[in-house]
């Protein structure tokens, strides 16, 4: 198939209400011969695990590509040099950041879109919006920074505004928002990093402040907040936030997304931690045993792969470093592989690492 | 099944806390009790450990005290007593290594510790034993004595079983009062050793503690550190630097923190009929404890020009790998282990499409992994099996890669004739390497190494001189005096 083939379909897709499970296999096998014929590198990886366009016949049965692979190799099916647009990973390897290419961003758009409307907004249209994250000028390689962009620009209102000034959180922008929140009974929602919401915690502990936003108001948090001055525990954050700011757990939706992917997954707020998440119809998770691939049974642990249509330049599926647990029609999340600790006196390939990176003596 | 860790010295009647620790392998589950001491008990036994060594052990004479740790030893060699059978029996249960691959390290490791290793041990630090009993007589006149500390506080890591018995022997040697904290994930083999010394020699019974307590517990490290003259502590740098920070500065503080090890063959080991003996012996390495020690090697760089290229030599060591596998299987990793083990060969994997010298070989449900490179940088894998071999021409080509981690390294396991022994120990020597071994002896250091290049015994003791002038001076008073 042809690129814009490919493309157009996927819009189409996109704007479905579901999929039927021979409809999303039958999508994803057609992208994986496009991926297969036309990303050099993912077709040396599925040769390499045995795997060819005649031999996989499920879309269970399609590679995952870790998402490490993403630093090692450019994973697209059009030459890097003409993408829109691409993301860079968060993660390093020695120093290397994983680049996503897009060489459209329609469909990455119309995916955020469609989900975030169904998952966030939900029947609201428009919300006056406050970003916890730097703007998409200052970080045009972040996912994060993009996807918040077009939530504000498609569904906030145009009062919305970002509240990250060079020195952290605009603090007194913040104060005036929730206030006017406070009086005007106009719900507000503030949409960010965790870990910002984290530094929100300290700016208003240190004034001693805490707010009752209006009933309506939502927030949305996504990644995580380790290396902070304090390790959070998720209902610790949870009930903090909808202390500080008074928004009921259950409006404290967390999103889960990565940059080796072109669609988000979302859970239906915090009120019990872990959460369970889900995707859109276009994209399915699937929980599995590292080494053999196989899924694993409902309520037991395995490792994280999604596979996900929008992927369509790079690949649809990825292996995730998360770690979780099947739970009826979603999943919970049960924290990422940190390279895992070695326990004894073997050296950790972390611990080499950062070794490698501070100057020898 | 259950079993108590640790042991105590008499500190009264007093009721100890246990908590239970649970660890399945194969559908056996062994529940560990591990006692949890209160503040209050700690010092009690703190107490009665300094007491008891300053009264029994420092009136020991070394040599007696060598017999005792040897008679215990030949209990725990024997494997008709209760308590090999009990090490054999439990060990793999909380470790998950196999069960023959513990029976054999076990005794290779135990055999280290009899009568004749011990009195190397002695010498190699001290030359002399008897500074350990009294003052002798030092070449530039005057004399010296060698004083072991009144406690020594052992921090224990859990990777390798019986690991703890190095510095616990170390410590006994130089008659100090011992306490071990032993670590969450092999917390029973040091208990065993106290206890059997113990029914060796019941006058030894307060002079050593073997407890547990959870890494990291902040307010009673800093109170514990307190009573302690030296903390031998084992880990990684970050839990070793948060340690130091609760140790007093009057306090040594011994730090072993994490290290890495390789292996480098030369050509002259790659004929024909050499080859693969020589990948044999590096696959031993690298399966045993499943390279979850220090001294487990990480890296191979064989020489090009021998007979069987490096390339062909990796492809030797993953069929050893594979042998091993059903002689002695690998340990059921825990799925954190397996994720990190599948991402780093899929890592590989993915690299080698733009590097076309490099292979990976074996799939990802094999219980190994190996990588054959080119030029690589040096670098530890996830562990667990996992190794690279990587292609050299002369020694000076890969020397830079690895100097720059100098801080980290430790053994070499070097298979070459002896003119490139020498002149290959003498570069690494140089560059941070502090033990160079042959393959197959990597994970089984000899008695009395130099741990990390330092000395066992020296390191726990200080000096006491008595100056010529002193000897001289005394002269004077002397009731002989004419």
């Amino acid at each position: 198939m042809e690129l814009q083939q490919i493309i157009n379909q996927l819009m189409t897709v996109l704007q479905s209400d579901s999929l039927s499970d021979d409809e999303f296999n039958h999508y994803a096998l057609q992208l994986f011969a496009y991926q297969y014929t036309n990303n050099l590198p993912f077709r040396k990886f599925c040769q390499q695990k045995g795997k060819t366009i005649r031999t996989v016949k499920s879309w269970k049965d399609i590679p995952a590509v870790p998402i490490n692979a993403f630093k090692e190799v450019a994973l697209t099916c059009t030459p890097p040099e003409e993408a829109e647009r691409y993301f860079m990973t968060s993660g390093t390897t020695q120093g290397v950041k994983g680049k996503h290419y897009h060489p459209t961003l329609q469909v990455w758009n119309l995916s955020m879109k469609t989900y975030f409307k169904q998952r966030f907004m939900k029947e609201t249209e428009k919300i006056r919006m406050g970003i916890l994250f730097p703007t998409e000028e200052e970080m045009p390689n972040s996912s994060l920074a993009r996807y918040l962009a077009l939530a504000k620009q498609e569904f906030g209102t145009e009062e919305s505004h970002y509240l990250l000034g060079e020195n952290g959180i605009d603090l007194e922008r913040l104060i005036q928002e929730l206030e006017h929140a406070e009086r005007s009974d106009e719900p507000y929602a503030i949409l960010g990093a965790s870990f910002s919401f984290v530094h929100l915690f300290e700016e208003l502990a240190k004034i001693g402040r805490s707010f009752q936003l209006p009933a309506g108001s939502k927030i949305l948090d996504t990644g995580g907040f380790k290396n902070q001055s304090k390790e959070w525990e998720l209902g610790e954050f949870y009930h903090e936030l909808s202390r500080v700011l008074g928004v009921p757990r259950k409006d404290c939706i967390n999103m889960y997304g990565m940059t080796e992917l072109s669609s988000q997954l979302y859970d239906t707020g915090n009120e019990q931690v872990p959460s369970i998440k889900s995707g859109p119809h276009w994209l399915k998770t699937r929980i599995i045993h590292p080494l053999t691939g196989k899924e694993v049974a409902e309520g037991e642990r395995g490792v994280i792969v999604h596979c996900d249509l929008a992927n369509f330049n790079s690949v649809s599926t990825i292996l995730t470093e998360d770690l979780g647990m099947k739970v009826g029609e979603g999943f919970l999340l049960l924290g990422r592989v940190q390279g895992t600790e070695a326990k004894g006196c073997s050296l950790a390939v972390e611990e080499f690492i950062k070794a490698a990176t501070e100057p020898t003596r | 099944m259950r079993e108590r860790v640790g042991y105590l010295p008499d500190i009264g009647e007093e009721i100890i806390d246990t908590k239970i620790l649970t660890f399945t392998r194969k559908g056996e589950v062994l529940e560990v009790e591990a006692p949890q001491l209160t503040m209050e008990q700690m010092q009690l036994v703190t107490e009665k450990v300094k007491t008891a060594s300053s009264e029994v052990l420092k009136n020991m004479s070394i040599t007696e005290i060598i017999s005792i740790i040897d008679s215990a030893i030949e209990v725990l060699l024997d494997r008709h007593s209760t308590y090999r059978k009990k090490a054999e029996m439990l060990l793999p249960i909380v470790t998950g290594y196999d069960k023959e691959m513990i029976r054999l390290g076990l005794t290779s490791f135990l055999k280290k510790f009899r009568k004749h290793e011990l009195q190397r041990f002695v010498v190699e630090d001290l030359g002399n034993p008897l500074l350990l009993d009294g003052f002798q007589p030092r070449v530039k006149r005057g004399y010296s004595k060698a004083v072991g500390p009144d406690l020594i506080l052992h921090v224990w890591a859990g990777n390798v079983p019986a690991l703890p018995l190095w510095s616990l022997i170390s410590g006994l040697l130089v008659k100090s009062g011992n306490i071990g904290k032993v670590s969450s994930a092999e917390p029973l083999f040091a208990g065993w050793f106290a206890q059997v010394l113990v029914e060796v020699a019941p006058q030894l019974k307060d002079c050593l503690a073997v407890v547990w307590w959870k890494g990291g517990d902040e307010a009673r490290e800093k109170e514990i550190f307190r009573y302690a003259d030296v903390v031998v502590g084992y880990g990684s740098n970050t839990s070793l630097e948060s340690m130091s920070r609760r140790i007093p500065v009057t306090t040594r503080f011994l730090p072993f923190g994490h290290k890495v090890s390789f292996g480098v063959i030369s050509n002259a080991a790659l004929d024909s009929r050499k080859a693969l003996a020589t990948a044999h012996q590096a696959a031993f390495d690298i399966i045993q404890f499943d390279q979850q020690g220090c001294y487990s090697p990480h890296i191979f760089y064989v020489q090009k020009g021998g007979n069987v290229t490096p390339a062909e030599f990796a492809q030797y060591l993953a069929q050893e790998l594979e042998s091993y596998q059903k002689r002695y299987p690998r340990r059921t990793l825990t799925l954190e282990e397996m994720t990190a083990a599948v991402h780093w060969r899929n890592q590989e994997e993915v690299s080698s499409f733009s590097n076309p010298a490099k292979q990976v070989f074996g799939q990802t449900d094999h219980h190994w992994t190996v990588v054959y490179e080119e030029g690589a940088a040096f670098s530890p894998t996830c562990s667990n099996r996992t190794v690279k071999v990587i292609a050299f021409d002369e020694l000076e080509d890969i020397l830079p890669s690895i100097q720059h981690y100098r801080k980290f390294l430790q053994s070499a396991g070097i298979a070459a004739a002896p003119k490139d022994l020498f002149r290959w120990a003498e570069k690494f020597g140089n560059i941070g390497v502090t033990r160079i071994t042959a393959l197959g002896k990597m994970t089984s250091p000899e008695a009395g190494w130099h741990h990390d290049g330092r000395f066992n015994l020296l390191d726990l003791v200080q000096m006491v001189d008595i100056e010529h002038s002193a000897e001289e001076y005394a002269e004077y008073f002397a009731a002989y005096i004419d």
